[in-house]
């Protein structure tokens, strides 16, 4: 811990306890409080590194004026002491934890109504109860004699926090303190016998300290919460219902983690009541319930026990079928593979499809629950839940065993399909689901959104592709439908491209379907809502990026939507589109669309280059951030897909790579002057490309900003000249782009991604021509051509700073050399070299790229801008600080009320 | 109480409700579809339309669904809820001894009068060199090919009435504004209601003192122009007539005004130009709008709207005066000030442009690619029929049909091959089932009466269960012709009763709060106001005998016995009995009270809560002794 921190501490804490005096703000006890959690965890002692805080305990703990958000603080912070044994016995020595934890001394303060008081004990205890000490106190002390009473009280706490961190409290108890697995423990609860104590000890070497006393309180503790919940967990009356509730939740958290003796004992008492909640069938508690029963049932190595299967068996026939529903969903969810209740849950689950299509999922047999549950579907408010939780969990079900399933796959997506058609009202007089039913689901935009998720689940279901071209049929009828919300019309899109991207071969789909869905693509596209145009347009590019992506589709793409001849319009349209959002997606979708053109080297077309220039105007003028990001986006796209087939900078002037190379000056020049940051970040990215071509395959060019340059050997670079000369060229070409200036005006952006970007950048380049370990041999005839490349700097910003910098660096230089008595003829070389044309107003001038990349000092700067920009204010030491003002502040004698200074900790 | 239905069309309704001796028609919609049996009207001679086979007409062409179900002339009132449902009414008040009032509110009157004239200028300016009625023959219309041949009831499709014969029957209207109150000869009240669907339209309330009748005809729950639809004042109605719901419950507006959009759009951006046939006054506002948002966000900027009908400069003009019948906002937008209807703006940039016809102005600035917006939607007659022969060839335009008055595939039949595109987006904002099913759920009428057809689902879709009412009770349906008793029973009337009457009665309380007392009076009616009044004493007896006769006409009146009140306590009367003497009573409870058996008399008395009976036979006194010891318990008024 910091020296300065701890000695800043006492007087904080005299601070705290001081009720007259106020905080900095309403965090500041939780981020000190972190702070402490942070040095205890890390293995430190906080009584050790500052001994202050246990006076402050024991000072606040009486003070029962004191705020209460103190009081919880000072609970918690003698819980986190207390954690380690030592800290636990010094506590106990001042008697502090007596009367911290002692429940009778906060309720006749009357601060127990105070819910974070309630907690304050709560979580300074949990975090206490990390040794066998600790729960040998949690079991006896004081006059109370067992902890645990409040506790269980505490479950039905009317603060949902409260409740909810009393009820991880319980289990934490229950199961940090279980005995270690062992094959014949099973000691707990009953009476030690001499025999016994020898094999625990044998088995509890990893664990010395668990005593038999231990044992013994451990056992005291597992009995009364057992007492507890065999108690309390049927509701008596309906106000119980969230106690039962918590309990289950508790119940199936102890099942999944539980080992063998608790986990029987558990068991064992609880079946009772879990069989009457079951049978009693209270429909809040179905989900919790099934949670419960499921944990017992598959958490076990060996059979599972027959009672439990009789009370899941009894689950799956409840009368309720909404509750049914839910409860066999529990079942696929939980992944049960049990085959007689797996398939009976998913008869369930299928069961309301089944009677809203009328298709024969079922077989022909009758069920029981038929006739309840046409009922309940008849109800507008019961039925679309449930027609939900079927569909949701039926893409679940068709890839399930065929032994589970009571149809083929097929059938599902058949009856998934007609619930589609029955949804948008286009119900064939043939359909012979439940008419009755219908009302409630025409035009229901839940279910249809449920009913598309399950059908892009589909495509992968073993079979379904026979569907596709059904599929299609019903999509496009969804995309044409004037009463699709623009989010059904999202879903159907998905699917579409999911049915698509899985189905290769789309020769069954009939022309007609084909021209339908052009035609509905195109009136979409000019949709008023703009939601719909973005999805439109999105759909688009991502039809063209997936078809595209195997190369043997790509006539797909072609058959489906008439190709890029027939997109490229819509999408050059969308470009001029009002919302910025759609013209971001247009643009993405351009690239996709154009991608792969420009991968095969494609001739250059007047479409392209119209694109181009638009492009530019959107990155120039465009008002939103979102479009302008995505225009160099799409220049990385483009970059991307030439340089993959061949380096951009040579291919013929015809090509559509010297299109890109032409407007890539123009690109990095706006983007870098941009407003928005992440169109910045985005240019640098462009640049690093650039980069990468540039000095691909030269020794030396490490990708990327983790590039170890001390593995190039001096020598090697000297003695290459071939290379040297690639190196100078390479070089030019980078100063001539504009690469070197997006990299430098970078580096003094504001935003602090920018300049670290920047920063990475510069050092990759500065290791790759003029490396620091070389800088012995600057003036060196090997070097010297590679020094020369210069570039230019304008008078302003970032122009003087870095000229600044280096004539500063410069004169330190000829400083230096003064002082070691070097040539004064060599400084003068260096100044020629450096700086070309000398001028001191707000001209541009020219200065050698190697002498300014060196001067800059990189990697100092590299280290500030890696720091968060927060990184002082939120150090524990400026926390310390902080409330030490405020409190100054607030002490001072002339302050009036009202007059309060407001410190902000941010 | 009786509901004579005239129409049995559901959006162009024509019922008369007799109400208290008052007759009152509700609405006379004119359906105009038979106009689908004739060949178009072309403004500009069309050797394409005269080649066509088939049978040439000579007629004008509107249907009058009415019958001789009653005599018009006794209609008192008729009761105008639209300017939709009043095209008839020139066929009500014209030639047929109708001497009632009309209402309806200035909107409905001055819109109403605007789609009139413009439906007689559509006639008249092409003018039909003779015209012939024999085929309406029945002998000679059954070898009339095709629909002709089963086209019902064509005696009853008259004349296009004329100009002159428009003004003199909106002279009969008389002008009501929202929630007036307006006195039917003092027997019943009626009152228009906002109801939300155009300018003006209303839905009125009937009622009397003691009953009242609602009478639903387009109405709209969607915030489009007019002002919103007054829900609450039809609470509490005995009998709901429920007419005018929306014509196309599958199509949602919106959805059909996003489709519109997308479609014009479409075929403006491809170089093809789009043609709405739309009536002149109503939905229009709407579409131009909704347009008006739309023009730059999909770059239709430079577009030219054309609106072209003999009325569209009153039309366009009228919406934006009337602001006292918009909706809210558009009515702050008076004060600001502004036009309420941004098509002020449109026709400022020159954005939107109108003319009365396609000659004069409009030919010399004319420009493609354009959107044309023109009537009639029947696309029989009117300016449409040239622009279908201008620009049906071509796959590039669009025409995109928002009424939904008409089958768009009939409208189209006679321009057949066409290689225009056709959009069908019928945009009706009245009612549907799901709204008018919450509706009524709000405001709990006890009955409600509707054309049949709501109470099915549509035929072509039999299983859309959702798109028919379905009411506990279940609602009346009513077809043309029929007449429905409504089912429910005038039960009270209020009666006045004068201030030197009311000064001599003497009410006594017969329970806390509850006064009673006898009146004698002459009831007295005149123009359905009934009034008591004091019983005329009578003249001092003339001398004269021969007056004598007379004399003994007059009521005779007698003082009236005193009215008795009260019950019988049991216990209170046997203590009395035994006081008396009697002493063995046998008490036997029955369903409705006591029956005392007076064993050693041999008597019976029945005590029930409405009456008691004294059985003693040949026992005078003793009767008269119960009886008064009976009365002693009961009060006398």
């Amino acid at each position: 811990m910091d020296t300065e921190c701890v000695s800043l501490l006492p007087r904080v804490c005299e601070v705290l306890a001081d009720s007259a005096r106020s905080l900095p703000d309403d965090t500041t006890l939780e981020k000190l409080l972190d702070w402490f959690t942070g040095f205890t965890k890390a293995g430190g002692s906080l009584l050790e590194a500052c001994p202050c805080l246990l006076e402050f305990v024991s000072t606040v703990v009486y003070n029962t004026t004191s705020d209460p958000s103190v009081l919880s603080f000072t609970l918690r912070l003698t819980g986190l002491m207390a954690a380690s044994e030592d800290g636990f016995i010094m506590l106990q020595e001042y008697s502090v934890l007596d009367l911290v934890f002692k429940l009778q001394h906060w309720q006749e303060a009357g601060l127990w109504d105070d819910p974070c008081i309630r907690i304050g004990w709560i979580q300074g205890l949990w975090s206490m109860l990390q040794h066998p000490k600790a729960l040998t106190f949690f079991v006896q002390s004081g006059d109370t004699p067992y902890f645990i009473e409040p506790l269980l009280q505490l479950q039905t706490d009317r603060s949902i926090f409260v409740a909810s961190a009393a009820n991880q409290m319980l289990a934490h108890i229950l199961l940090f303190f279980q005995p270690p697995l062992s094959a014949g423990c099973n000691g707990i609860g009953k009476k030690d016998g001499d025999d016994k104590r020898t094999h625990a000890s044998i088995t509890d070497l990893d664990q010395p300290a668990i005593t038999l006393e231990n044992r013994a309180e451990y056992a005291a503790v597992v009995t009364a919460i057992l007492e507890y919940l065999k108690e309390s967990l049927v509701p008596k009356e309906n106000t119980q219902l969230h106690q039962s509730l918590q309990l289950l939740k508790l119940l199936s958290l102890l099942l999944t983690q539980a080992r063998s003796p608790l986990r029987d004992m558990l068991l064992q008492t609880v079946a009772g009541s879990l069989e009457e909640l079951v049978t009693t069938g209270y429909s809040q508690l179905t989900v919790p319930l099934m949670d419960v029963i499921l944990a017992a049932h598959s958490s076990g190595t060996d059979e599972p026990d027959k009672h439990i299967t009789h009370l899941l068996s009894s689950m799956l026939k409840i009368n309720k079928p909404a509750d049914l529903i839910h409860a066999a969903a529990a079942v696929l969810r939980r992944g049960h593979h049990d085959t007689a209740h797996t398939a009976w849950a998913v008869r369930l689950l299928l069961l309301p499809l089944s009677i809203i299509t009328g298709q024969t999922l079922l077989g022909a047999a009758g069920d029981e629950h038929h006739l309840s549950m046409v009922e309940q579907l008849k109800s507008k408010t019961l039925c679309i839940p449930v027609v939900c939780v079927s569909l949701t969990s039926s893409p679940q079900i068709t890839l399930m065993p065929a032994d589970f399933l009571p149809c083929p796959p097929v059938t599902i997506v058949t009856a998934v399909l007609s619930l589609l058609r029955v949804c948008s009202g286009h119900v064939s007089s043939s359909c012979t689901g439940c008419t009755e039913v219908f009302r409630n689901v025409i035009g229901s935009g839940k279910v249809q959104r449920c009913a598309l998720d399950a059908l892009t689940a589909f495509s992968c279901s073993p079979g379904a592709k026979e569907k596709i071209s059904e599929v299609l049929t019903i999509l496009t009828q969804y995309l044409d439908s004037p009463d699709s919300d623009p989010t059904v019309l999202h879903k159907s899109y998905q699917a579409l491209v999911k049915w698509t991207c899985v189905c290769k071969d789309l020769s069954s789909i009939k022309d007609q379907l084909r021209q339908d869905l052009i035609r509905v693509v195109k009136k979409r596209v000019c949709d008023m809502r703009w939601e719909v145009r973005d999805s439109t347009v999105e759909f688009l590019g991502k039809a063209a990026g997936v078809l595209k992506s195997a190369k043997e589709e790509h006539d797909v793409f072609e058959a489906l939507l008439g190709g890029c001849s027939c997109t490229t319009p819509l999408l050059k349209e969308a470009l001029q589109d009002p919302e910025s959002y759609v013209r971001a997606s247009a643009i993405s979708a351009l690239a996709q669309t154009l991608a792969h053109s420009w991968h095969q080297g494609a001739a250059l077309t007047q479409e392209q280059t119209e694109i181009v220039s638009r492009l530019l105007e959107i990155l120039s003028q465009d008002t939103e951030g979102f479009a302008r990001r995505a225009v160099i986006q799409f220049f990385i796209t483009w970059f991307l897909s030439c340089s993959s087939h061949s380096p951009p900078s040579s291919s013929t002037s015809s090509s559509s790579s010297s299109l890109l190379m032409n407007s890539v000056h123009s690109i990095l020049s706006l983007g870098s002057t941009d407003l928005d940051w992440e169109v910045k970040v985005h240019t640098l990215e462009l640049a690093e490309l650039l980069l990468d071509e540039a000095f691909s395959g030269h020794r030396g060019y490490g990708k990327g900003s983790n590039s170890h340059p001390a593995l190039l050997h001096p020598n090697a670079v000297v003695s290459d000249q071939a290379w040297k000369s690639d190196l100078v060229s390479a070089l030019s070409g980078l100063v001539e782009l504009g690469v070197i200036s997006v990299l430098l005006s970078g580096l003094f952006d504001c935003d602090r991604p920018v300049g670290l970007k920047a920063c990475q950048l510069l050092i990759t380049l500065r290791e790759t021509v003029c490396p620091l370990s070389l800088e012995a041999l600057d003036a060196t005839t090997a070097m010297a051509t590679v020094a020369r490349v210069s570039c230019e700097l304008p008078g302003w910003g970032w122009g003087q700073e870095i000229r600044k910098i280096v004539r500063m660096k410069k004169n330190d230089r000829a400083n230096e050399m003064a002082v070691t008595g070097a040539d004064e003829v060599c400084s003068k070389e260096h100044n020629e070299a450096g700086e070309h044309s000398v001028s001191e107003g707000g001209e541009s001038v020219c200065v050698g790229v190697c002498e300014v990349l060196r001067s800059l000092g990189l990697d100092e700067r590299l280290g500030v801008l890696t720091q968060s920009s927060d990184h002082v204010h939120n150090s524990p030491l400026s926390l310390l600080q902080d409330i030490l003002t405020a409190s100054a502040a607030h002490a001072h004698p002339d302050t009036q009320p009202g007059q309060e200074v407001i410190v902000d900790c941010y | 109480m009786k509901l004579y239905c005239l129409s049995g069309h559901p959006t162009l309704p024509c019922n008369v409700l007799k109400f208290k001796s008052t007759t009152i028609m509700l609405d006379c919609g004119l359906d105009t579809t038979s106009v689908l049996n004739f060949l178009p009207l072309p403004l500009v001679h069309s050797s394409r339309l005269s080649k066509l086979p088939g049978w040439v007409s000579k007629d004008g062409t509107v249907n009058l669904e009415k019958r001789e179900l009653l005599d018009l002339s006794t209609i008192d009132v008729i009761l105008i809820s639209n300017y939709h449902c009043m095209m008839a009414l020139p066929y009500i008040t014209e030639h047929t001894g109708f001497t009632g009032t009309v209402y309806a509110t200035e909107p409905t009157l001055q819109i109403g009068r605007l789609l009139m004239e413009e439906l007689v200028n559509f006639m008249e300016r092409v003018p039909k060199a003779q015209s012939a009625t024999c085929w309406k023959n029945k002998e000679i219309q059954r070898i009339l090919p095709g629909p002709l041949k089963d086209a019902v009831d064509v005696w009853t499709w008259k004349r296009c009435y004329s100009m002159q014969e428009v003004n003199s029957a909106l002279s009969k209207v008389q002008l009501v504004g929202y929630s007036q109150k307006v006195e039917l000869f003092g027997a019943v009240q009626v009152s228009p209601l906002s109801s939300g669907y155009s300018l003006g339209s209303s839905n009125w309330i009937i009622q009397s003192h003691h009953e009242k009748v609602s009478y639903v005809s387009g109405s709209s729950l969607l915030t489009t122009h007019p002002q919103p639809m007054d829900q609450s004042s039809l609470k509490n109605s005995d009998v709901l007539i429920l007419t005018g719901l929306t014509q196309m419950p599958t199509a949602n507006p919106d959805g059909m005004l996003g489709e519109f959009c997308s479609n014009l759009a479409m075929t403006i951006r491809a170089g093809g130009n789009v043609l709405v046939p739309c009536y002149s006054s109503g939905v229009i506002y709407d579409l131009l709008e909704c347009l008006y948002q739309f023009i730059e966000s999909a770059s239709l900027g430079t577009t030219p709207f054309y609106f072209i009908s003999p009325v569209a400069n009153s039309s366009l003009e009228f919406s934006q005066i009337f602001a006292e019948w918009l909706c809210h906002n558009k009515q702050t937008k008076v004060y600001l000030p502004e036009p309420p209807f941004p098509h002020a703006e449109l026709i400022q940039t020159n954005k939107l442009k109108h003319y009365p016809s396609i000659h004069g102005d409009f030919s010399s600035e004319f420009r493609q690619p354009c959107v044309v917006f023109t009537g009639h939607p029947s696309l029989r007659f009117g300016d449409v029929v040239h622009f279908m022969e201008l620009w049906g060839k071509s796959s590039l335009n669009t025409i995109i049909f928002t009424e939904p008055d008409f089958s768009y595939l009939d409208a189209l039949a006679p321009y057949q091959p066409l290689a225009m595109k056709c959009v069908y987006c019928p945009i009706d904002t009245r009612l549907n089932f799901h709204q008018v099913s919450k509706l009524l759920k709000e405001i709990q009428p006890l009955h409600v009466v509707c054309p049949e057809q709501y109470t099915q689902p549509p035929v072509s879709q039999s299983h859309r269960s959702d798109l028919m009412l379905e009411l506990q009770p279940p609602p009346m349906p009513y077809r043309r012709c029929s007449v429905l008793n409504l089912p429910f029973r005038r039960r009270y009337e209020r009666v006045y009763i004068l201030p030197e009457l009311a000064n001599s009665l003497v009410p006594s309380e017969i329970k806390p709060g509850i006064s009673v007392a006898t009146v004698s009076a002459v009831l007295h009616s005149k123009d359905n106001k009934h009034t008591l009044q004091s019983v005329p004493k009578p003249p001092p007896v003339p001398p004269s005998k021969k007056r004598k006769r007379v004399m003994e006409e007059p009521p005779v009146v007698l003082v009236p016995k005193p009215l008795l009140s009260g019950a019988v306590p049991l216990e209170a009367f046997l203590a009395t009995l035994q006081k008396h003497g009697i002493t063995e009573v046998k008490v036997e409870e029955t369903a409705d009270g006591h029956i005392l058996h007076l064993q050693a008399e041999d008597t019976l008395i029945q005590l029930e809560e409405d009456g008691t009976h004294i059985v003693c036979d040949n026992n005078e006194p003793l009767r008269t002794t119960l009886r008064d010891l009976v009365l002693r318990f009961l009060q006398k008024l």
